[in-house]
């Protein structure tokens, strides 16, 4: 395949590493939550390595992280910085629209204006990643 | 506010310089085929080798932590916009560091994330 063709695929995966570092958040959050420790400071850095090291869900967490940085490299073999970075912001829209099924969740008009913003510039960005690949 | 803005970029300059050295042992790796588990370890084994991919990770972990210190001072509405100058920094990066080109669609599309991010968090 040839280098720097943002194709299906390679758009999905980036999705996909979106959603991933979603749900490494999610994984993160919960684990501080049961342990009751979510604050870093010096002074209670052992105590917070401490609770958290045996917590399932922050090794859940780290787990997809793994994962998803060598989904990210696996990107970058093959498309510019500049564009995956910013195509990488979907979610920015996932995590909005997942909130209004999932938790009920309101989305104001401002707040849909910008979701369509960037919904509109991820359109831009990958344009010029297939512009680019017609004029190669 | 003004260090706390400060602080916030800083995290970000870190936080490019790691994709930068990401992308530059990314594009000397071929792509694995990732429905091929064995060219997927193969990627994998190169990658752990390269130590501009550690580097990076070091980069990007100070970063890190250098946003959750600049988090523990600002409200999140505050820290997200400023946070989204990174894709300029990336838009950057690649021109001056990585040879990407500009082009009209890639600097409006950039743009038109930012605004939109910076609408979403202050909302």
């Amino acid at each position: 395949m040839r280098k720097n063709s943002l194709t299906l695929n390679m758009f999905l995966l980036i999705v996909l590493t979106d959603i991933g570092e979603s749900i490494a958040q999610l994984f993160m959050k919960t684990g501080l939550n049961q342990t009751g420790m979510d604050s870093v400071t010096f002074a209670n850095l052992q105590m917070f390595f401490q609770a958290n090291v045996s917590n399932a869900y922050i090794w859940l967490g780290i787990f997809v992280y793994i994962i998803n940085f060598f989904l990210w490299i696996t990107i970058l073999t093959r498309i510019d910085l500049s564009i995956a970075f910013p195509v990488g912001s979907t979610s920015y829209i996932f995590v909005p629209v997942l909130s209004l099924f999932f938790l009920n969740e309101t989305i104001n008009p401002a707040r849909w204006a910008g979701i369509a913003l960037i919904v509109a510039g991820i359109h831009f960005v990958s344009m010029s990643a297939r512009l680019k690949k017609r004029e190669a | 506010m003004i260090k706390v803005f400060l602080l916030i970029i800083l995290a970000e300059l870190w936080g490019t310089g790691g994709q930068i050295l990401y992308k530059k042992s990314a594009n000397n790796v071929d792509t694995p085929d990732l429905r091929n588990l064995s060219s997927f370890a193969g990627f994998l084994r190169k990658i752990v080798c390269m130590p501009a991919i550690w580097a990076g990770m070091a980069l990007i972990g100070v970063g890190l932590a250098t946003w959750l210190v600049a988090l523990a001072h600002v409200d999140l509405s505050f820290a997200f916009p400023v946070d989204s100058m990174q894709y300029i920094m990336a838009l950057l990066a690649g021109h001056y560091l990585l040879g990407e080109k500009f082009n009209k669609y890639k600097v409006m599309g950039t743009l038109l994330i930012i605004c939109g991010i910076a609408l979403v968090a202050l909302n």
